[in-house]
C-alpha cells in the first residue's frame, strides 16, 4: 500500500470507529433534554474524569503545543503549570456548584448565573458572552481538524472537504446521543492521543540525540536562552507568565462547556475525587513541545507555519502509517473537543436566550427538538468560519481565555460570599469584557505598565474585581444578602 | 476556614506563579528538562499530592457530621 492509502485508511478507521461509538447511546432512545444536555446527572467517576480530561487535550495542545515549542521557547511551559492550578481552583467551586444545580433543576452556566442573582437579564448577557467566545473556540478546532488532516492525507483530502467530513459526524453523534456521546467517544481520543503523543515525543528526540535531556543541551547550545522565559519572544517574559498563569487557572472552569461538568457528576465528591487525579493527565502536555523543539533543530528550512511542525516532522521521518496515526489522533482532538463546545452552545442558545426572550413558555420536548436542531445549524455556522475567516491557533484561545474569565467574580464570588449583588455583576462583567476587547483589539496585550508585561485579560479581571467587591458592598442590602443567602444555601 | 487547608491550598499557587522569577533558567538540565520546565512539571505532583490531602481530610469531615 501507498503512504496516502495507508494513512487515509487509517485516519478514516479512526474517525468513523468514534462516530459510531458516539451514536450508539442515542440509537432507539428517546432522551429527554435532561437526558441528552447533562447525561441525565448520572456520571460517575470515569465518566466524568473522562469527559473533562478530553476537553483538555484539544488541537491547542496538539498542534499550538508544538507550534509554541518550536517558535517561542521558553514562555511555551506556562502550559504545564495552568491545568494543575486549574484543578485547585476546580475542586472548590465544581462541588459547591453541583447540589444548586440538581436541587433546582439547572443545566447551564447561565441557568446558575441567572438563579443566584435571580435575574433573568443577567443570565441572557451571560449567555451571549458564552457564546461569542465559543464560537471561536469551535472554530479553532475545525481549523485545526482542516491542517492536520490535509497534512496527514498527503494532501489528497483538501482542507475544506475534510471539514466537512468530520463536522457532518460530530454533528450526527452529537445530535444523537448528546453528552453520552461525547463521554464515550472521549474514552478513545484519550486513549489514541496518549499512545500517539507519547510516542513521537519520546522516539523524535532520542533517535536524533540519543536523549530527551541531549536534545535540550544541543538546543541550548545552538540557542541560548530560548529555554527559559522571554525565549524566542520580547515581551513573554516572567510578568507575562506569572499574570498568565493567574488567568488561566482561574478562567479554565469558567468556559460554559467546563462548568456545565458540574451538572451532569451523580455527586460533588465525584467531582472532589476527579480533582485529585486530573492534574497527573496534564503530564501528557510535555510530549508535544518536545516534538516541537525536536523540529526546529531538525528541520530545515524553517517552517512558515509553527503549528505544522510535529505533523512535518513527522512525515520527513516515518512511513505512512505514522502519519495515519498523527492524523487519527489529532482528528479526534479536534472533533470530541467540538462535540463538547456544539453542544454547550446549543444549551445556551435554546434554554437561556430563546426560551428566555421570545420563547417563553416553551415545553421541554420543543427545548430539545430545538437544541437539537441548533446543533446542525451552529456545525454549519462554525464550518463557515473555519472555511472563510481562519487564523493562528493560540492566539483565538488566550483571547477566548481572558474573555470568559470575567465570569469569575460574578460566578465564585457569588457562590461563596453572600454581599454580591447583581448590580455588581452586572458592571464587573460589562467593565471586564470591554477592556479585554479594548486592550486585545488595539494590539495591548501583552499590557506594558512598569517594565512588566501583563496578559491584558489579567488586567481587565483585576479590574473587572475591583468593580465587583466595591460595587456590591455599596448596593448589598438585608434583603439581598437573605436572599443571596437562600439561593447558594 | 481550616488553615493547615489554606496552606495545602496555596502551596501549588506559591510554587508554580510566587517561585517563577526564582526558576527562569535552563541550567541545570534536571531529567532531560531545562530547569524551568522541571519546575512547572513538579506542579502537576505537588497539586496531586495536596489535593489527596485535602480530599482526605474533607471525607473524614462527612463521614463525622
Amino acid at each position: 500500500m501507498s503512504n496516502e492509502t495507508m494513512a487515509l485508511a487509517i485516519i478514516f478507521a479512526f474517525v468513523i470507529g468514534t462516530t459510531i461509538v458516539g451514536m450508539i447511546p442515542g440509537m432507539n432512545k428517546k432522551m429527554s433534554l435532561e437526558e441528552w444536555a447533562v447525561g441525565g446527572r448520572s456520571f460517575g467517576r470515569w465518566l466524568n474524569w473522562f469527559i473533562l480530561a478530553g476537553e483538555i487535550y484539544t488541537a491547542f495542545a496538539f498542534l499550538g503545543g508544538s507550534g509554541w515549542a518550536y517558535a517561542r521557547g521558553g514562555p511555551t511551559f506556562y502550559i504545564l503549570g495552568y491545568g494543575a492550578l486549574a484543578y485547585v481552583v476546580g475542586y472548590y467551586v465544581l462541588p459547591a456548584i453541583a447540589p444548586i444545580g440538581r436541587k433546582h433543576g439547572l443545566m447551564t452556566q447561565p441557568d446558575l448565573v441567572e438563579h443566584m442573582y435571580d435575574s433573568k437579564w443577567l443570565g441572557i448577557l451571560t449567555a451571549c458572552v458564552g457564546v461569542a467566545f465559543l464560537m471561536p473556540y469551535l472554530q479553532l478546532q475545525l481549523t485545526g481538524l482542516g491542517l492536520i488532516i490535509e497534512t496527514c492525507s498527503y494532501g489528497v483530502i483538501g482542507r475544506v472537504p475534510a471539514m466537512l467530513i468530520a463536522f457532518t459526524m460530530v454533528a450526527a453523534f452529537v445530535y444523537l446521543s448528546g453528552l453520552k456521546g461525547v463521554a464515550s467517544t472521549a474514552v478513545i481520543k484519550d486513549v489514541v492521543m496518549i499512545v500517539a503523543v507519547v510516542f513521537f515525543g519520546l522516539y523524535l528526540p532520542i533517535h536524533f540525540f540519543g536523549s530527551v535531556g541531549g536534545m535540550f543541551e544541543a538546543l541550548d547550545a545552538a540557542k541560548p536562552g530560548f529555554l527559559a522565559l522571554p525565549g524566542g519572544t520580547k515581551v513573554l517574559d516572567v510578568s507575562w507568565a506569572m499574570s498568565t498563569l493567574v488567568l488561566t487557572s482561574l478562567g479554565f472552569y469558567m468556559w460554559p462547556h467546563f462548568s456545565a461538568n458540574s451538572f451532569s457528576a451523580k455527586s460533588p465528591d465525584v467531582l472532589r475525587h476527579n480533582a485529585i487525579y486530573l492534574p497527573l493527565y496534564q503530564i501528557c502536555l510535555i510530549f508535544p513541545m518536545l516534538i516541537g523543539f525536536t523540529a526546529l533543530l531538525v528541520l530545515t528550512p524553517a517552517l512558515k507555519v509553527p503549528d505544522m511542525a510535529f505533523m512535518t516532522i513527522v512525515q520527513q521521518v516515518f512511513p505512512g502509517w505514522a502519519l495515519g496515526l498523527v492524523g487519527g489522533a489529532g482528528a479526534l482532538a479536534c472533533m470530541i473537543p467540538a462535540a463538547d463546545l456544539i453542544l454547550s452552545t446549543s444549551m445556551l442558545f435554546t434554554r437561556n436566550i430563546y426560551v428566555r426572550t421570545i420563547g417563553q413558555g416553551a415545553s421541554h420536548e420543543t427545548q430539545a427538538r430545538l437544541a437539537r436542531l441548533l446543533v446542525l445549524i451552529l456545525t454549519a455556522i462554525a464550518l463557515a468560519l473555519a472555511i472563510y475567516a481562519p487564523s493562528m491557533l493560540v492566539n483565538l484561545l488566550l483571547t477566548g481565555y481572558s474573555g470568559v474569565t470575567q465570569f469569575f467574580p460574578m460566578i465564585v464570588l457569588g457562590l461563596f460570599w453572600k454581599r454580591a449583588t447583581k448590580i455588581a455583576a452586572y458592571c464587573g462583567l460589562i467593565t471586564g469584557e470591554f477592556l479585554v476587547f479594548y486592550l486585545v483589539l488595539n494590539k495591548l496585550d501583552p499590557f506594558a505598565i512598569a517594565g512588566l508585561h501583563l496578559n491584558a485579560g489579567f488586567v481587565a479581571l483585576v479590574v473587572n474585581f475591583v468593580v465587583f467587591v466595591v460595587v456590591s458592598l455599596a448596593t448589598s442590602t438585608p434583603a439581598t444578602i437573605e436572599r443571596k443567602a437562600k439561593a447558594i444555601g | 476556614m481550616n488553615p493547615v487547608k489554606v496552606i495545602l491550598t496555596l502551596i501549588p499557587f506559591v510554587w508554580t506563579i510566587g517561585m517563577l522569577p526564582f526558576v527562569n533558567t535552563v541550567k541545570p538540565i534536571v531529567f532531560g528538562l531545562p530547569f524551568l520546565a522541571f519546575w512547572l512539571c513538579c506542579t502537576i505532583p505537588i497539586s496531586f499530592i495536596c489535593l489527596s490531602i485535602l480530599y482526605k481530610m474533607d471525607s473524614g469531615k462527612n463521614e463525622e457530621e
